[in-house]
């Protein structure tokens, strides 16, 4: 057994490994990340994952609905850190799993990777509580600017596989008919025992006006790229990319090129694009507006169709909001906002969800890119703006597996009795 | 995709499971709250849990004000040790809390101009170490004002030893004094103390408070008068998460013992709502888990619950009452100014959750009677406009 898989058996316990440990981890962490474009590429299947905020035994739990690494492959949109009592314990079980299978584990940056939000909402605190030193914390926080910006998922099926997990144990007959999954299911939402909850048809009424459905050969550019002659998606990949992100969108951004020119590292500025892709949330308005945040934006449903268009998108999925149900789809389906800390700070009731997205068996969809590629075309996009309105990609088909809150005072782990404050 | 060898544990969730096993490490009554530990009654245990949110109040604020949030010189002297750092969101709670009560209580105390200074009494249940009196004689309003406390005796004395012992809380001007001497302590602990003012070869209470479990008042009867009372005043009764934690008909009937006696009378309360959600149905569960129930929270679920509340109390001909959230009030009352300064302390990332969690707390207020009300109707219509920040 290797030094990291020690260490991931020990904190998978959700015990703190040694400081010259972390140290090493780090270390590690950061020449791996080094490597990593602002906005990493994905190709499905892969389980997307919003905000977990140190609630350590909720994140095990999500590996148990989930499945665990490296079975399945995770993209984990920021946010680890802060509020719950295992900061610490769940960001270094992530990162050991980042070092130990890279290509199967994606971590992007939250708002609360950055050293100023840390001090303030508890990362900080535990570091010096669990090390005596902020040696740990210091570490941490080299490896939160490493982290990258954003994620490009390629290649998510347009339709349901049917879920590996069987219903109930009992009944056969109802694991069976999930051989033959309706093709035309678009968004299926799973319990944590993997019982279906509800399920919703692709809507008959194929978004795509203009008429350029996946027939169309034109396609010469990777979604997410904007390097496309024509739009309407690639052949074989109708779907159009995912692209996941903290956040969400910033002013200053109009094609996902555009992040890739950033210099991430950094601790997150107070303003400007970086900061925006970190900070902003979507808004039932028009164009853009002040965030109650103080950092960041609003943005409505015209700008995140305007952007997804540019970009060939299908689904911007984003983490960062406390959403009740676990996940909330908006703007006819154009993003999405995964939450997976259940009783977020154990005290707002909510459920978590993570989202499933297939690989697509055509095994055309799949096109490789590399990362970093900046500028592959600007050109011509306004001509093609009045064409692009026409069209908006279907989005991939999403299974959501929503989950709830594990208890504490078990599996064996240390716990503290959490203890929500209120105003009494 | 499951991962089976991660054991389930929401399985071991309401089945039956040994009582043993449950809360390892720990003594029975700390898993369950109800069990009479020993040399200790279920109800006094129940009785001391409550006790121990004034605690958690008394750290709140003294967080609050240690980062500029409100400005409190005798915070510090109620909370042992260096206190806790609250979160940004417990913050402004905090804040809006106390300025909530700040702009009632101050309309309640404001004369009109040229009018004779009219004295008031102010009636502040469960008072804990609430340090308002202290603030209000700091800001130099305690003039024509009589300020009463009430809580549980160890409660009192507690606070009556924090007090005396500290200079600046026991700093009086030449015509007060405190009661009763403190060159000779009562031999007995469960008595009122506070502090009197000489005028006119007269002495006054100013300022008392009342040794005296709330559930026990409305069986108090007029032999046993309650020191320093004046029932012909204005008079103010707060409640800050107080009458929450009685019964219902107990509570009720508190405020009624006043309301029988009094005929210009105000009431503020200051509680928790919105049980039926999933926020609120946590918030059960965890206090519960604390061994705190709040019998408020079934019987008055929303706003409008809360106003029935006083309006069947009375408060309501040659009267009124009104209730707003507490995310409303800091939507509507505090000025853009003052927010942004709060905002400016530590910033607030947790929108959604400040939202959910200031929508589940309720400030109530209602009034009877002629005077000294005059700037209370129409509040939540019309935010105070000339508010000032309390400095």
């Amino acid at each position: 057994m290797s030094d990291l898989d020690r260490a991931i058996a020990q904190l998978r316990a959700c015990r703190p490994i040694p400081e010259a440990q972390v140290r090493e981890l780090c270390h590690k962490a950061r020449e791996l990340l080094i490597e990593e474009g602002n906005v990493v590429t994905v190709t499905a299947p892969v389980t997307i994952c919003g905000d977990i905020h140190g609630q350590f035994h909720d994140l095990m739990e999500l590996f148990r609905v989930g499945g665990d690494v490296p079975d399945t492959n995770y993209l984990f949109m920021g946010d680890f850190v802060d509020r719950g009592f295992y900061s610490l314990e769940s960001f270094l079980l992530l990162l050991c799993l980042k070092v130990r299978y890279p290509d199967r584990m994606t971590l992007i940056r939250g708002n609360h990777e950055s050293r100023q939000i840390t001090t303030v909402y508890g990362f900080y605190d535990e570091c010096l509580r669990k090390y005596g030193s902020a040696n740990v914390w210091r570490y941490c926080c080299e490896v939160f600017d490493y982290l990258a910006l954003g994620a490009i998922v390629l290649g998510a099926s347009s339709t349901l596989e049917p879920s590996k997990q069987k219903v109930t144990a009992s009944s056969n007959s109802l694991t069976s008919t999930q051989e033959f999954l309706d093709p035309d299911i678009e968004i299926e939402v799973l319990s944590s025992d993997g019982g279906i909850v509800k399920r919703f048809p692709r809507q008959k009424t194929v978004k795509t006006v203009g008429g350029a459905k996946s027939s169309s050969p034109a396609k010469t550019g990777a979604p997410g790229t904007g390097a496309s002659g024509s739009s309407g998606g690639s052949v074989g990949n109708p779907g159009g990319a995912v692209l996941c992100v903290h956040g969400g969108l910033s002013p200053l951004i109009d094609t996902v090129d555009k992040i890739r020119l950033l210099d991430r590292k950094q601790e997150v500025p107070h303003e400007g694009a970086m900061c925006d892709l970190l900070w902003s949330d979507p808004d039932e308005i028009d164009g853009w507006g002040l965030s109650p945040r103080g950092a960041g934006f609003l943005f409505g449903a015209d700008i995140v169709k305007v952007f997804n268009h540019a970009n060939d998108l299908s689904l911007i999925a984003r983490a960062h909001q406390l959403v009740m149900e676990g996940f909330k789809e908006m703007f006819d389906a154009s993003i999405v906002t995964v939450w997976s800390a259940p009783n977020y700070c154990y005290r707002c009731g909510n459920v978590a969800a993570i989202l499933e997205l297939g690989e697509d068996g055509s095994g055309e969809g799949i096109i490789s890119r590399s990362n970093g590629e900046v500028n592959r075309s600007d050109g011509g996009m306004a001509g093609l703006l009045k064409e692009k309105e026409k069209v908006l990609l279907s989005g991939p088909a999403r299974r959501y597996r929503v989950f709830q809150a594990a208890p504490q005072d078990s599996r064996g782990m240390p716990a503290k009795k959490p203890v929500a404050d209120y105003f009494l | 995709m499951a991962a089976p060898h991660i054991p389930n544990l929401l399985c071991l969730r309401g089945g039956p499971r040994s009582r043993g096993g449950r809360g390892r490490g720990r003594g029975p009554s700390a898993a369950d709250p109800d069990h009479e530990a020993p040399g200790g009654s279920a109800r006094n245990r129940k009785d001391l849990n409550i006790q121990s949110t004034d605690t958690d109040a008394a750290v709140s604020r003294l967080s609050a004000v240690s980062l500029g949030y409100l400005h409190d010189p005798y915070a510090s002297f109620f909370v042992s040790g260096t206190g806790t750092r609250r979160l940004p969101i417990i913050n402004r709670g905090t804040y809006t809390r106390t300025t909530a009560l700040d702009i009632l209580i101050n309309a309640f105390l404001t004369h009109n101009k040229g009018d004779q200074p009219q004295t008031k009494q102010i009636i502040s249940l469960g008072a804990g170490t609430d340090t308002r009196y202290f603030r209000l004689r700091s800001q130099d309003k305690h003039h024509n004002l009589i300020y009463h406390e009430f809580d549980f005796p160890t409660v009192s004395e507690t606070k009556r030893r924090t007090v005396l012992g500290n200079p600046l809380l026991s700093k009086l001007n030449q015509n007060e004094a405190v009661f009763p001497d403190p060159r000779n302590p009562p031999p007995d602990q469960a008595v009122e103390w506070g502090f009197m003012q000489s005028k006119d070869a007269l002495s006054e209470i100013t300022y008392c408070c009342h040794p005296l479990d709330l559930r026990q008042l409305p069986q108090s009867q007029a032999s046993q008068p309650i020191r320093g009372l004046r029932t012909d005043l204005p008079t103010l009764i707060i409640s800050e998460c107080c009458l929450c934690y009685l019964e219902v008909d107990i509570s009720r009937d508190v405020v009624k013992w006043f309301a029988d006696r009094f005929p210009s009378l105000g009431i503020i309360l200051y509680e928790p709502i919105g049980v039926d959600d999933s926020f609120g149905q946590m918030m059960v569960a965890n206090l519960a888990a604390r061994g705190i129930t709040m019998p408020s929270l079934q019987a008055y679920k929303t706003l409008s619950d809360q106003t029935n509340r006083l309006e069947q109390l009375g408060f309501k001909d040659d009267g009124g009452q009104e209730a707003d959230t507490v995310e409303r009030i800091w939507e509507q009352w505090i000025p853009a100014s003052e927010k942004e300064r709060v905002d400016g302390l530590e910033g607030l990332d947790e929108v959604e959750e400040w939202q959910m969690l200031a929508r589940h707390y309720a400030v109530v207020w209602g009034w009877r009677g002629k005077v000294g009300w005059h700037g209370w109707g129409g509040l939540r219509k019309t935010p105070p406009a000339a508010y000032t920040c309390i400095k």
